[in-house]
């Protein structure tokens, strides 16, 4: 496998933008994971080769994160913050609702690949606990309630790409600041949507 | 007299405090504009000196005194941003980075330029794609307008900036683990000496600095440091940002200068507790903290007061906790973090925050021992020797110990909740 | 005690005694010379400190009270005051130690490392002890090999980071890392790639729990049945020192001793698994002689009979120059000498020779002018390494060239017809097609175009200069140039290299046409007068034959017999079909080996010799350091030491070689080779001679003449030239006769460049014909960038050969 001649172009960029190419890794990581779904063997494979590292080198530094996901992922990863400052407005009740809308348990993904489900640690949402974030785009002020019909919608709807104020505008409530102008780009995966490495979209 | 320096513009401009336009129409790159022109880089810094800023990453360290560690001779040297912001109860950066993130830009740009640095780098955590973003986009309006790139306004000076982002991992905010973490390695602590000034990213001479340490940086050129070190009482000046969360009626980050007491932070800016329920405890500083209790809300807000009732501010996250908190599972909640985070190298926090988790889920969950009481001290004690303020360890980096603070906030001021959990089988409340 | 330091030292005081320890060195080590043991884990003394595992928790005074910090990472400085006992340092240590025990599968009795474990024996002295821990420990599948020769237990595993910190630090294959963080961190490979390193075996060898076992040693004894002797290790002519170590008679392990001055403890895998051929059911044990179906088994008095009547009975027909001998390179210097000395004085023939048409002038290896140590690699600012691929022929001197390169700062220029073990570490690479080495060599001496910068490195004294033949199409000369070259820096030391374990030591006992025991010349009238005074006997005139030459003789019929002590030209030689059909024609053919081979397969009377383990003596490495071998094993029923053969035969013959025993063969080389008089057994029996004794090249009686640097390469007709150089893993008998290193061993394959294979239409992967100088081969053609476009590389030893001519040609086969 190799990678897609726009995902060649955006890895050579950044390595160029580092004084030495193994900075690039963690980068590149998210670019594999932008190829294939989730970071596969091959991904690492292909980071490796393109940073002078062996594949054992770049297994070592993608799972010492827990964003690169090595197994198989939805296309939605739902991570419900469960750290102390949304566990004491209720976001244990929220995680307990998105696995019972989703049918999908903690950490898990669904046969059909469309929801991963995971109980993250602090997202930096504290002021607006409960916070939920869907391929890390952030939705604060979750009741279990908005929970469900955020995963409802997401099942319906489909968004191509997920943006962070049309979540929060639906099924949003306490924020933990005002956000300012909305966004347009948003994710195309269960990966940060950041321009530089090719993973945001501009939507609707 | 100012007493805020970071949130003005966003609270005035909501619509579009982030974009250029808005900044320069503002002030914004003044600073940048007299400091090419008619400054020199010894100069900044000086004024970065007088100011006596405190690091906002949460060691409180003098930025003016770690700057003048930078060896005189080495280059290239490198501006390392930390907006890994991960600190549970912390979200101060995020809000910089999303709503101003020029004055971040102008900051960094004129931090480069006192220390001589052609390269800096903004860390920020890989959850914060909306914060990068606009970082990111700020970052290219800057290059477009030729407040960064080379040859910077006309004058010799260069920089460039490059954000990265980090892949999950709470311990990348300590500043030499987020360096090897920017080398594409394992975000693992170094052994310090030597310190990042004088050994940091690829071994050359390495400011760390945190996104709201250097979002001051504008201020402090326009006004002067002097005018900076006038705000607040001495060893906390200027205005800080605190993160409310928990039991409050108005979380949020609130900018203020410090001195005021916990209880017109808590009660005045956080609105007070829903319900008018009674306040138990709060966390100071971010999760790493002990916790401080309702005898202590006319204590004043300072680095220093803080340090003296045995906790600290840190990051300036405040959490609080109301009456119906269960204490054991507000602890276990924050050592179950430390053990997920931590990076694993050392063997105190690697098996001991694990083994605290394991114990605190027993307990809460009512299968708890009695010698688990003890048992819980004494393998704190053996990560932080003697559990003393500030702590021991026997580690390599603060991890490790502040996974003990939880354990005794609750085993010196909850005792006997905890025990009833022994011998209730199970949370009392 | 002054109150003065010594010069270099510092004054530390621990535990309330005040003692001077070397400034800059670590608190750790200070405190281990000085005679307190720090407990510790992660910190080896070879590898950087990292301060992970936090045993060595140590309280140090300081301005603000005292501090808790790990004694492996604080370098000690004047005054510092140091409590390892105290109760905070104890308390700690005790905790480390439970932290690290609570997850521990606690599996001693059936651990190979039971007994030899220092978590097990920190567990006896600090450790507490009842476990406080009731939660279920960490799971882990049980040993899961990560590579042929490695097993790895993770729920062992206390994350020490030494295996992981070797193979990226000191090996330079980082294939084993850690994965996950926290509590789940566990060491692994990638899937699919194994631990596949030439040094893995160290990894077993320092991990401190027995996490990493190795499938050769596993389950095999416990180590307190193990005997064990000091030695050198027998399979190239680095010289590692080794414990060897056995139990009922048969070798189990080597474990690498840590010398300072060649293997600083580590080992290659070959050396430290090699050891299995030793326990082969294949080795002989009794004589064999030729007979109707081959090679029959004999009595000793039959076979010594045969042996000494069809030596004389030739020397009576054509005279004693129709004898040769070949071999001595892979025994001890004792044997060497006896082999030199029953050629020259009672057969009467100076064709001898050691080398097997594969290596360099001898002059050059025995007695080089400027010869360096390999410690010079500490102090080098630059190495020139133009000689075989150092990892695959001399792996642990590739170590001490890496560490040179990687943590010390030597720039190093590696020149090499294709990419080599160093070339990753390297500051220059040079490349060039086989047989145009001295173009390359003019450009670099005159710092012509890219060559410029390389020279201008190598110009930085101290230099190392590594030299030897980059493959076997090549003739010595280049090496030669090199080495003037080398001379000719303004600070250079030239450190000539051939792989065979004792082909040092052989040359130094005169087993080469070209020189006597102890370097003398053998063209020198004056040095054959006085060893004939020795050894009451004539020695013929230093006109002999090579081996090439040896061979051509056979070929002619000039020469009718030979002598093998532990040689095998049929496959060694660098054309050995040549060698073969030479040998084939020999009438007489003596052979003294441990096992059976091809060339022993032509042999009229075959002697079982004992081997390495078996025999004591001395060994002379690649610096002209001699280092002892230990006996520790009888070797099998009916083996003898070769030295004893050689004199039964000689006896027979009516001469006598003086050997009575290995002592006394010691004793004579001592007398005969002046070099070696400071070498003797009882010095190297010391603490001191562990590190061997440098045998001075003053002596060298006549310097040789090096080859000019300006030299024109040889004009080359073909499109294709042949490079064919050595892999680590051979077709070879020690690496065959182990059952764990005989399957590592690759499929022999032709490299070439995609260009060529292009142009020729062949396939990455697709059969070709190969054909060179002395016949052709069916191979699969692979791709390799790395070499110069028009070479294509054929590895030597793998059991596929046309010849060593330099020009070959390849066609795709359909
Ligand atoms: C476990 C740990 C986590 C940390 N996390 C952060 C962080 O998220 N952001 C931050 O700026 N500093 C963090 N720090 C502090 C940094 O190490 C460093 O002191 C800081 O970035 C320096 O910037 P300042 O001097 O401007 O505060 C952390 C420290 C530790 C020990
Ligand atoms: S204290 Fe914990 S997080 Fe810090 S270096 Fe040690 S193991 Fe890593
Ligand atoms: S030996 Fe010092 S920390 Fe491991």
């Amino acid at each position: 496998m190799t990678w897609s001649q726009k995902t060649d172009e955006r890895a050579q960029a950044i390595i160029a933008r580092y004084p030495d190419p193994r900075s690039a890794t963690m980068p590149l990581l998210y670019l594999a994971m932008h190829e294939d779904g989730h970071l596969t063997e091959d991904g690492m494979r292909e980071v490796a080769a393109r940073v002078g590292l062996t594949p054992a080198q770049v297994q070592s530094v993608a799972s010492f994160y827990t964003m690169y996901k090595r197994d198989r992922t939805g296309r939605y990863l739902v991570s419900v913050c469960t750290s102390i400052s949304c566990m004491l407005l209720g976001a244990d009740d929220v995680l307990a609702a998105v696995s019972e809308e989703t049918g999908v348990a903690d950490g898990d993904t669904d046969e059909d690949g469309l929801f991963s489900v995971e109980h993250a640690e602090c997202i930096g949402a504290c002021g607006g606990a409960p916070a939920v974030q869907v391929n890390y785009e952030l939705v604060e002020g979750v009741t279990p309630e908005q929970g469900k019909a955020l995963c409802a919608w997401l099942r319906e709807a489909r968004p191509e790409v997920v943006l962070g104020d049309e979540m929060q505008e639906l099924f949003g409530g306490q924020r933990s600041f005002e956000w300012g102008p909305s966004e347009t780009a948003g994710a195309v995966g269960p990966f940060p949507a950041f321009e530089p490495y090719g993973t945001a979209k501009e939507g609707r | 007299m100012t007493d805020r320096i970071l949130t003005t513009r966003m609270d005035a401009h909501p619509a579009d405090s982030n974009v250029l336009a808005r900044y320069e129409a503002t002030g914004g790159y003044a600073a940048l504009r007299t400091a090419l022109a008619s400054k020199t880089p010894e100069e900044i810094a000086a004024e970065v000196k007088a100011s006596n800023i405190r690091g906002r990453g949460g060691a409180n360290f003098p930025a003016g005194v770690k700057w003048g560690f930078l060896p005189p001779e080495t280059r290239p040297r490198y501006l390392v941003v930390n907006g890994d912001e991960s600190e549970p109860g912390t979200f101060k950066d995020r809000q910089l980075l999303e709503r101003d993130p020029h004055q971040l830009v102008e900051g960094i740009a004129l931090s480069a330029y006192a220390l001589d640095v052609r390269q800096a780098f903004v860390y920020i955590r890989g959850e914060y794609p909306r914060p990068a973003r606009r970082l990111q986009r700020a970052i290219d309006e800057a290059y477009e307008a030729g407040y960064l790139g080379t040859g910077i306004l006309g004058s010799g000076f260069d920089l460039d900036i490059t954000v990265h982002l980090g892949g999950g991992a709470y311990i990348c905010g300590e500043e030499t683990a987020l360096l090897n973490s920017l080398e594409g390695r394992r975000g693992e602590p170094r052994i310090k000496p030597p310190f990042p000034a004088v050994e940091g990213l690829y071994a050359k001479p390495t400011i760390v600095n945190n996104v709201e340490t250097l979002s001051n940086v504008p201020f402090m050129i326009n006004q002067g440091g002097a005018a900076y070190d006038a705000i607040g009482p001495e060893g906390a000046r200027g205005t800080r940002l605190f993160s409310l969360s928990g039991h409050v009626r108005n979380p949020g980050n609130k900018e203020i200068v410090m001195g005021m007491t916990w209880r017109d932070l808590i009660y005045g800016l956080g609105g007070g507790i829903p319900e008018d329920r009674a306040i138990k405890a709060w966390i100071p500083g971010g999760a790493s903290a002990p916790w401080l209790l309702p005898e202590h809300l006319d204590e004043p807000v300072t680095i220093d007061d803080v340090g003296r009732l045995k906790t600290m501010l840190g990051s300036g996250a405040v959490v609080v906790m109301d009456e119906t908190t269960c204490v054991v599972k507000a602890a276990h909640r924050i050592v179950r973090f430390f053990a997920h985070e931590s990076c694993g190298q050392c063997t105190p926090c690697r098996e001991g925050g694990s083994w605290l988790e394991r114990m605190l889920a027993r307990i809460e969950s009512g299968d708890g021992r009695m010698m688990d009481l003890d048992l819980l001290l004494d393998v704190s004690d053996n990560i932080s020797p003697g559990l003393t303020w500030p702590p021991k360890m026997t580690t390599i980096c603060p991890l490790g110990p502040s996974a003990t603070a939880p354990v005794t906030s609750i085993m010196w001021h909850f005792r006997n909740e905890v025990e009833a959990h022994i011998t209730g089988g199970g949370c009392p409340l | 005690m002054s109150d003065e330091a010594t010069p270099g030292m510092v004054k530390i005081t621990i535990d309330g005694r005040e003692m001077q320890v070397p400034a800059g060195d670590l608190l750790i080590a200070a405190a281990e010379k000085a005679g307190t043991y720090i407990p510790r884990f992660c910190w080896h003394s070879r590898m950087k400190p990292v301060g992970l595992c936090r045993m060595c928790l140590v309280e140090v005074e300081g301005p603000r009270g005292t501090m808790l910090t790990t004694s492996c990472t604080m370098q000690v400085n004047d005054g510092m005051v140091v409590h390892t006992e105290s109760d905070v340092v104890k308390k700690a240590q005790e905790g480390v130690l439970e932290f690290l025990l609570i997850n521990h599968p606690l599996d001693c009795p059936v651990c190979d490392k039971g007994g030899e474990c220092p978590l097990q024996d920190q567990t006896v002295s600090f450790g507490p002890g009842e476990s406080r821990f009731v939660e279920e420990k960490r799971h882990f599948e049980k040993p899961i090999p990560i590579s042929d020769l490695v097993l790895l237990d993770r729920e062992r595993c206390i994350l020490c980071a030494r295996c992981t910190r070797f193979s990226e630090e000191i090996s330079g294959d980082p294939l084993i890392e850690f994965v996950e963080r926290g509590s789940g961190t566990q060491v692994l490979t990638f899937p699919d790639e194994p631990f596949a390193s030439y040094f893995s075996g160290n990894t077993v060898q320092i991990c401190p729990v027995g996490a990493l076992t190795a499938t050769a040693y596993r389950f095999r004894a416990r180590p307190w049945d193990l005997q064990a002797a000091e030695s050198t290790c027998p399979h190239c002519s680095v010289g590692c020192r080794i414990s060897v170590q056995s139990s009922q008679n048969q070798v189990l392990r080597f474990q690498g001793v840590d010398v300072d001055s060649t293997n600083q403890g580590w080992l290659c895998d070959k050396g430290r698994f090699g050891f299995e051929y030793l326990n082969s059911p294949d080795r002989l044990s009794t004589p064999k002689m030729a007979g109707d179906d081959g090679l029959q088994e004999a009595s000793w008095i039959d076979a010594l009979d045969a042996a000494a009547s069809g030596l004389m009975s030739i020397i009576d027909e054509h005279g004693p120059g129709a004898v040769a001998g070949i071999g001595g390179a892979r025994g001890t210097n004792e044997e060497a000498y006896a082999f030199g000395k029953f050629l020259r004085s009672v057969v009467g023939t100076g064709h001898l020779d050691a080398q097997i048409g594969d290596g360099l002038e001898p002059r050059l290896l025995a007695a080089p002018a400027d010869r360096g140590l390999i410690g010079d690699l500490e102090k080098a600012s630059s190495i020139l390494v133009w000689g075989p691929d150092l990892k695959e022929e001399l792996p642990v001197l590739y170590l001490r060239v890496r560490r040179a390169a990687t943590e010390l700062g030597a720039k190093l220029v590696v020149a090499h017809p294709r990419r080599t073990g160093l070339d990753d570490v390297a500051t220059h690479t040079l490349r060039y097609r086989p047989g145009a080495g001295q173009d390359l060599l003019r450009r670099l001496a005159a710092g012509e175009g890219d060559a410029g910068a390389a020279l201008a490195a190598l110009k930085e004294g101290p230099t190392v200069v590594i030299t030897g033949l980059a493959g076997l199409t090549e003739g010595p000369d280049l090496a030669e140039a090199v080495a003037a070259f080398g001379r000719d820096l303004p600070d250079a030391t030239v450190l000539p290299v051939a792989r065979r374990s004792n082909v040092f030591g052989a040359l130094d006992m005169g087993v080469s046409p070209a020189l006597l025991p102890g370097r003398a010349s053998a063209v020198d009238d004056g040095a054959r007068a006085t060893l004939s005074g020795h050894w009451g006997a004539d020695v013929p005139d230093g006109s002999g034959r090579d081996t090439a030459g040896i061979i051509e003789g056979l070929e002619a019929g000039a020469i009718r017999a030979v002598v093998l002590l532990g040689a095998d030209p049929a496959v060694d030689f660098p054309d050995p079909a040549r060698a073969s059909a030479a040998l084939a024609g020999a009438e007489l053919i003596v052979a003294i080996d441990m096992f059976e081979s091809v060339s022993t397969s032509m042999a009229t009377v075959v002697f079982p010799a004992l081997g390495f383990t078996e025999t004591e003596g001395t060994v002379t490495n690649l610096e002209g350091r001699v280092q002892k071998v230990s006996r520790l094993l009888p070797g099998p029923g009916g083996a003898r030491p070769s030295w004893e053969i050689l004199e039964d035969v000689a006896t027979r013959m009516g001469g006598s070689i003086g050997a009575t025993s290995a002592g006394v063969i010691a004793t004579e080389i001592e007398k005969v080779a002046p070099a070696y008089a400071g070498a003797t057994w009882d010095a190297l029996n010391t603490a001191f001679g562990r590190d061997g004794i440098v045998v001075p090249t003053a002596d060298a009686t006549q310097p040789i003449e090096y080859v000019p640097v300006d030299r024109p390469s040889a004009p080359v007709q073909r499109d294709l030239v042949l490079h064919l150089a050595r892999v680590l893993y051979d077709g070879g008998t020690t690496v065959q006769r182990g059952l764990s290193l005989a399957k590592l061993a690759a499929e022999p394959a032709v490299y070439i460049t995609p260009q060529d294979a292009h142009r020729l239409g062949v396939a990455d992967g697709s059969a070709v014909r190969l054909s060179g100088g002395n016949g052709s081969a069916e191979l699969t053609a692979r791709f390799d960038d790395s070499l110069t476009p028009g070479a294509v590389y054929l590895p030597f030893n793998l059991g596929i050969s046309v010849g060593s001519g330099l020009e070959v040609e390849l066609e795709a086969l359909a």
